[in-house]
């Protein structure tokens, strides 16, 4: 462990022993379920709902809009259907925290859940798990059936007259289906192409109706929020504008790779050097995926960069997942990029031609370039696909992928060159 | 109404207008190929990229995507939007097999327009294309996948809008295709649709094949000849060959869509048995000793049994120029039985929708902005297919569709169905009219009483009815109904599909002359003698075969013109062949009152792959081309009158001496045809109510209806739909059935007045009991069972060892 | 072989009856065939549309779409490689050679005993694991040689137990 990890306040990951799940006698021990109880007898949902607002908590599933102001949106006070959808369909390359809270301490999540169906008044909430996370799956099975029993599910929830349901859906391969209006067709068993927007889910989601969907982590953090306050949750923050703690998924060249609770606007240079423990082997940091598969490439010039939204894209890059990849001084900036290309490629729904066709395309010319089969006619013409596919798609999912061509673009232009100019990657060994 | 500027351009459009379509309207054509006016926008091929510098979203947007608002400024033009346009095509084109030359969209490829209207000319990727195997989709579609751009387009045509239910999309990434779960033919009516809107080569019509390149067709605006509906169509012939049809647009109409039987029943042009030459008394004779003979023929009946001893018999396919020209021929001579259809129940029924039709008539785009639609005894998959493609476009639209009829529902939408029997029916209509309800279980009484009360309330209800089950009476019935649902404010609109494309024509054309019956009483009377029918089967068409038989068997000449051999031009003594529809000018009018041209696509002639049999055309040359003669009906008729044989002067002559018809004149230039608002004479008050006669007990009360597969000459003579019809077969209710040992798909005979008839038992909970159903098919085993007469009766028996 | 057991097919039947969008079932069904079957046939397909009261089209339009539903024979146990990008940090490129060298199959194969089938997926959610598979419904990492020899032998005693 880090020796500044006691530095560090464990909200999520309070009750967290490794190779252990929580139960709920075990959580409650913890002061579990105590944000529940508050809020259905204290408090009212547009309180609730207000809490969060002013808690300033973003979401945690890679985009970071504020959650509060999707609430705000959502006609909770509209009578008929409506729906709350967690989204656990966590596949983003270098993402693992979902997992790792649901793995250590699912009542969370399900605390977080009931919380903000009652702040949205949504009778049937869903949690929508990725086929990988069966070990999640089946806590959250569990967790549910024993929130169910202890009385936090079903009808009339501690006689505050709301019913809640929750439903555990478990899915079978594909990242599209965490773009949320794919996973929304997806729930209904439709094919998971993400939809038009507008309407928003907000308006017309799950079933037509108007449904609110959230990350795990995110709706995990509302019970701690409902239970110390606004001002708590935007104090454990490094950053003015930030708030709460956030689950850093660790991976790549590094010493210790795990997933850790650290305070949002945590320097990356913390992250990699204490938290991480450095670069595997002792060797350099070459450059990092900040947040996930794709976020534009950190470089060490910019290790200095507080890991949360605003200052990240001040620096060209997203706050993402906060799933931190670092590639140390031997990576080949092109192979790593053609990796991540492959992946979004492959991935792509074939809804929409840039993604679909112009993918692959891309995916082409670094494998050319990586071959030291390229010319500097391909280098242009990979920067006018990244030009021509940024901004252009249908969904999310292609702008993604260009991440990290923006930052191979931007902080590699010397190392693509070189592979055109040597006729081989550079990197490798002859 | 916002005005929008695109690339320097005011243009006012309706709100919810987007911006390719406002640009469409500057005649400003932005590169597309997921977007069609009739399937709306998907958002999938990104290549109608534009930039919008005013408005809430500004920069590169899809076109198809983005509503029109006001003071919106748009360029196509921008740098940027060209660049990733050329992108799109570009990536688009990194599978594509470049096999154009061998491509039957090749020359009308919107793949190839669009790649080159977007810029992209050169091929950079050089890396390896995906592949599909192929999927045998049946008898009139080919498939070739790698060619495919993942528009959307076909799944969205065939499954939105059209209802079919067994084609769809697969796999994921670029490697999605389209297909069914297994090979097979596609069962939607409408499946040839895929292949027009389908932008580039992946589905091509299989009839059509590796015939001829799509630049060497001769092609002509037309309308299709096998309903009442008057679809728009583009036929496309070569080498003296009717190859395929496409849907034409007519928004008003058919929209972009037509259905298979429209569209692969082409081959009664090029049909081996095509009359050719004149005939007189079974000698093949030039068209001068023909119409010499004619004429002799006449002016002998004349002058033994006196003026009016000839009758006229017009028809239901003939053009309307051909049927006007007929009366005035029949007035010359004296004659005072003209007669335009030869089925007298379908002949009221015209009369009837042409005298009571008026402004509440509805085309099949008005039935897709209803709000409640309600069916008595109509099946429009088999009367008017394309309208059940309107009434599904109705429920998506949110419509309420409501059924009653014996017979299991078969449109391609969601509607309530109510199973009554004929003579229910006809209460119905009367008691949904009268508001008092009698003779009703508590449940139906319920039902319909509600249904008349939404019926008021509804803001644009439409009734829909059809002659075969509810008869003339029926019909007359619906009318009233109709009448009684239309309180000042808000008329309630009616359609009647009827028995052919020109039926209209000859319901407004009889005029309260007689009908074939007292036609038929005539001639038994002795009092005609002689019968000019032109391109009729009333041997055929009539109900009831013997009495026609019996009736035409005692005339002294019977002339007939037509294109396709029938009963009727076996028995003819004259036979003067003339033109399928593709091969002249006419004009019909629809089930609306729509008068619609048609042009001529091809001349007629024996075509070069049955003169060169199979191989290289025959080396004679020839002024005129083998299989030549036959003539349009107008053109000969015009000639016996002397009046003029070219088109243009022909419908100046006639528009002229029928006001009526003063559209004519212009018609060719109307683009969704004229209505014609002249009313017609209703038919004369009938005493026979089409009443059942009580059945025997054990036997079935027989309702012969159309299917389908078609029952009109144009689609028994097409091969090509020949998949589509079914041996012959029998529906009836499951306790029906079981009562005979009988189960669904078993082998029985069938006995009614009409003798013996094997058929394939088809069984069902719906239907009502005591009641059976026999699809009617000209020149097949159930010719004989016309619908349209009534009921028969029949008893049905299991054949022991048939599967 | 049976595609899914009657009370199985009751299950989904009589829960398509009861809720108001029998095809939010479509996964949980195609899931439930293949845990049964091993894999989804043409059969199961059709099946599956029959319980819940669907379009087989419907039901195949999402059954290729994933995945993680095998519209063709697999082996007993499926052996999913990730190939994203924290593993390639970290060999899984050599992993995945090995596992092939091992088994003697390349990627998409069964081994001709049909135990396992090798593919590559997508990001399995165990960077901090890396190099990681998942068979069946376990993930396991990080991977070693060694460590793959051993999980192998566990996996095809369990299968032929």
């Amino acid at each position: 462990m880090s020796p500044r990890m006691s530095e560090y306040p464990q909200v999520l990951f309070k009750n967290r022993v490794p190779g252990e799940t929580v139960l709920i006698d075990g959580y409650r021990t913890t002061g579990g379920y105590t944000a529940l109880e508050k809020a259905f007898k204290e408090l009212d949902p547009a309180t609730i709902r207000d809490q969060v607002k002013r808690a300033n908590l973003r979401g945690r599933g890679g985009a970071g809009f504020p959650t509060g102001i999707k609430w705000s949106f959502f006609p909770a006070d509209q009578p008929g259907e409506k729906y709350l959808v967690c989204n656990c369909d966590e596949m983003e390359p270098g993402t693992y925290k979902d997992r790792e809270l649901l793995k250590a301490d699912p009542h969370q999540l399900i605390e977080g859940v009931i919380i903000a169906a009652f702040a949205l008044q949504t009778p049937v909430a869903y949690i929508f798990i990725r086929y990988a996370f069966e070990d999640c799956a089946a806590n959250l099975d569990r967790a549910v059936a024993e929130a169910a029993a202890a009385g936090y599910l079903g009808k009339n929830i501690l006689g505050s007259g709301f019913d809640c349901e929750i439903h555990v859906h478990r899915s079978a391969g594909r990242y599209i289906l965490g773009e949320e209006t794919a996973l929304l067709n997806g729930l209904e068993g439709k094919r998971p192409n993400p939809r038009s927007k507008p309407p928003f889910p907000a308006v017309r989601g799950l079933f037509g109706q108007p449904t609110t969907v959230n990350n795990v982590e995110t709706l995990a953090n509302v019970p701690h929020i409902i239970n110390h306050g606004a001002e708590w949750f935007k104090g454990l923050a490094r950053t003015l504008e930030g708030a709460g703690t956030k689950l850093f998924g660790l991976s790549g060249h590094l010493e210790r790779t795990a997933c850790f609770e650290l305070p949002v606007g945590i320097l990356l240079r913390e992250v990699v050097e204490e938290v991480g423990g450095g670069v595997r082997g002792g060797r350099t940091f070459k450059a990092c995926l900040p947040g996930g598969a794709s976020t534009p490439y950190l470089t060490a010039a910019q290790l200095d960069t507080p890991l949360d939204f605003e200052p990240l894209e001040a620096v060209g890059s997203r706050f993402g997942t906060a799933g931190v990849t670092v590639f140390d001084d031997t990576t080949c900036m092109v192979a790593a990029t053609l990796n991540l290309i492959r992946f979004f490629a492959r991935e792509s729904c074939g809804w929409c031609t840039p993604c679909r066709d112009g993918l692959p395309v891309v995916a082409w010319l670094l494998d050319k370039i990586e071959a030291g089969k390229a010319t500097f006619d391909d280098i242009d013409m990979l920067k006018d696909q990244f030009r021509n596919i940024s901004g252009r798609s249908f969904c999310a999912l292609a702008e993604g992928a260009m991440g990290p061509v923006a930052g191979l673009l931007n902080h590699f232009e010397q190392e693509l060159a070189d592979h055109v100019i040597k006729g081989r990657c550079p990197l490798k060994k002859k | 109404m916002p005005t929008l500027t695109i690339d320097n351009q005011p243009v006012t459009v309706a709100e919810g207008t987007t911006i390719i379509q406002a640009a469409e309207r500057l005649g400003l054509v932005i590169p597309h190929f997921c977007y069609h006016e009739a399937l709306g926008a998907a958002g999938s091929c990104r290549l109608c990229a534009v930039r919008i510098e005013k408005g809430p979203l500004k920069g590169i947007q899809m076109a198809c995507m983005i509503p029109a608002q006001d003071g919106m400024v748009v360029t196509t033009l921008d740098p940027e939007a060209v660049e990733f346009r050329a992108h799109v095509a570009e990536w688009a084109m990194t599978d594509h097999p470049h096999d154009c030359p061998v491509c039957d969209e090749g020359g009308e490829c919107q793949l190839q327009e669009m790649t080159i209207a977007a810029g992209h000319g050169t091929r950079r990727f050089r890396g390896l294309k995906r592949t599909y195997p192929n999927q045998d989709l049946g008898p009139f579609i080919v498939q070739e996948m790698n060619r495919c751009i993942q528009c959307y387009r076909c799944v969205r045509t065939y499954r939105d809008y059209c209802g079919g239910t067994d084609y769809g999309t697969f796999g994921s990434r670029n490697r999605v295709a389209y297909g069914r779960v297994t090979a097979g033919r596609l069962a939607s009516p409408f499946s040839g649709n895929i292949i027009d809107l389908c932008p580039t080569g992946v589905l091509t019509d299989k009839t059509f094949r590796f015939k001829c390149r799509s630049w060497d067709l001769q092609e002509a605006p037309s309308v299709c000849p096998h309903c009442s509906l008057g679809c728009n169509t583009l036929p496309g012939a070569r080498y003296r060959e009717l190859l395929r049809v496409k849907a034409r647009v007519n928004r008003a109409v058919n929209g972009f869509f037509i259905c298979d039987r429209g569209r692969f029943g082409h081959g009664y042009q090029n049909h081996p048995q095509r009359l050719r030459e004149p005939h007189v008394d079974g000698e093949s004779v030039s068209w001068n000793d023909a119409l010499a003979a004619v004429h002799e023929r006449i002016s002998q009946t004349t002058e033994h049994h006196g003026h009016g001893t000839v009758a006229f018999l017009g028809s239901r396919r003939a053009t309307l120029e051909a049927n006007l020209l007929l009366g005035q021929w029949a007035a010359a001579t004296g004659c005072t039985r003209t007669v335009y259809e030869c089925h007298p129940e379908f002949d009221r029924i015209a009369r009837t929708v042409a005298a009571r039709l008026g402004d509440q008539r509805r085309s099949p785009g008005d039935i897709q902005r209803s709000d409640f639609i309600l069916l008595i005894g109509a099946e429009p998959l088999a009367e008017a297919p394309v309208l059940a493609l309107a009434i599904r476009q109705a429920k998506r639209n949110g419509a309420r569709i409501v059924i009653l009829d014996p017979r299991p529902p078969q449109l391609p939408c969601a509607f309530e169905h109510l199973p009554l029997t004929p003579e229910q029916l006809q209460l119905a209509l009367e008691q949904l009219a009268t508001k008092k309800f009698k003779g009703w279980t508590r449940d139906e009484s319920t039902t319909l009483r509600n249904l008349g009360k939404d019926l008021t309330a509804a803001q644009n209800p439409v009734i829909i009815g059809a002659g075969a089950l509810l008869g003339a009476a029926g019909i007359e019935r619906l009318f009233d109904l109709v009448d009684a649902s239309s309180p000042a404010a808000r008329p309630c609109g009616v359609l009647v599909p009827l028995a052919g494309p020109n039926s209209y024509a000859a319901g407004l054309l009889s005029n309260g002359g007689p009908d074939f019956d007292d036609l038929l009483d005539a001639i038994l009377n002795g009092m005609v003698k002689t019968l000019v029918c032109l391109e009729t089967d009333p041997f055929e068409d009539y109900p009831q075969h013997g009495r026609a038989q019996s009736a035409l068997a005692q005339l002294e000449s019977l002339i007939v013109l037509d294109a396709l051999p029938t009963q009727t031009t076996r028995h003819a003594d004259i036979v003067l062949p003339t033109t399928v529809p593709v091969e002249s000018d006419g004009c019909y009018i629809n089930h609306e009152g729509r008068l619609q041209a048609f042009a001529k696509v091809l001349d007629p002639g024996l075509s070069v792959a049955v003169t060169g049999g199979g191989d290289h055309p025959p080396r004679i040359f020839e002024q005129s081309a083998p299989g030549n003669l036959p003539r349009p009906a107008w053109a000969i008729l015009a000639e016996i009158l002397k009046l003029p044989t070219e088109t243009a002067a022909l419908r100046q002559q006639l528009a002229r001496t029928d006001n009526r018809f003063a559209a004519l004149t212009q018609i060719h230039r109307a683009a969704e045809g004229e209505i014609v608002t002249a009313i017609g004479i209703p038919p004369r008050p009938q005493d026979d109510d089409g009443a059942v006669e009580s059945s025997v007990p054990g036997s079935l009360q027989l309702w012969p209806i159309d299917t389908f597969g078609g029952a009109d000459i144009f689609s028994t003579y097409s091969v090509h739909l020949d998949p589509l019809r079914d041996e012959p077969y029998i529906l009836l209710a499951d306790e029906d059935a079981k009562q005979r040992g009988l189960t669904d798909g078993a082998g029985a005979v069938l006995t009614s007045e009409l003798g013996h008839l094997k058929v394939r038992v088809r069984c069902t909970a719906t239907i009502p009991a005591g009641i059976a159903f026999l699809p009617h098919l000209l020149r097949g085993a159930t010719a004989g069972f016309v619908p349209g007469g009534g009921a028969l009766s029949c008893t049905l028996k299991s054949v022991e060892g048939e599967a | 072989m049976e595609l899914l057991p009657e009370n199985q097919q009751e299950f989904f039947r009589s829960k398509a009856a009861a809720i108001a969008h029998p095809r939010e079932l479509v996964i949980d069904a195609l899931r439930a065939v293949q845990s049964h079957h091993g894999w989804v046939p043409d059969e199961g397909v059709t099946l599956v549309a029959a319980l819940l009261g669907i379009l087989p089209i419907e039901v195949e339009e999402v059954a290729t779409f994933y995945d993680k539903i095998f519209r063709r024979p697999v082996g007993k146990r499926v052996i999913h490689v990730c190939d994203s990008i924290c593993c390639w940090t970290r060999e899984g490129e050599a992993i995945f050679t090995y596992l092939q060298e091992k088994l003697g199959i390349a990627p998409g194969e069964t081994t001709t005993d049909g135990v396992f089938t090798l593919l590559p997926t997508c990001c399995l959610g165990a960077c901090g694991d890396a190099p990681a598979m998942m068979i069946g419904l376990t993930t396991y990492g990080p991977l070693t040689p060694q460590r793959i020899d051993e999980i192998l032998a566990q996996v095809r005693a369990e299968v032929s137990a």
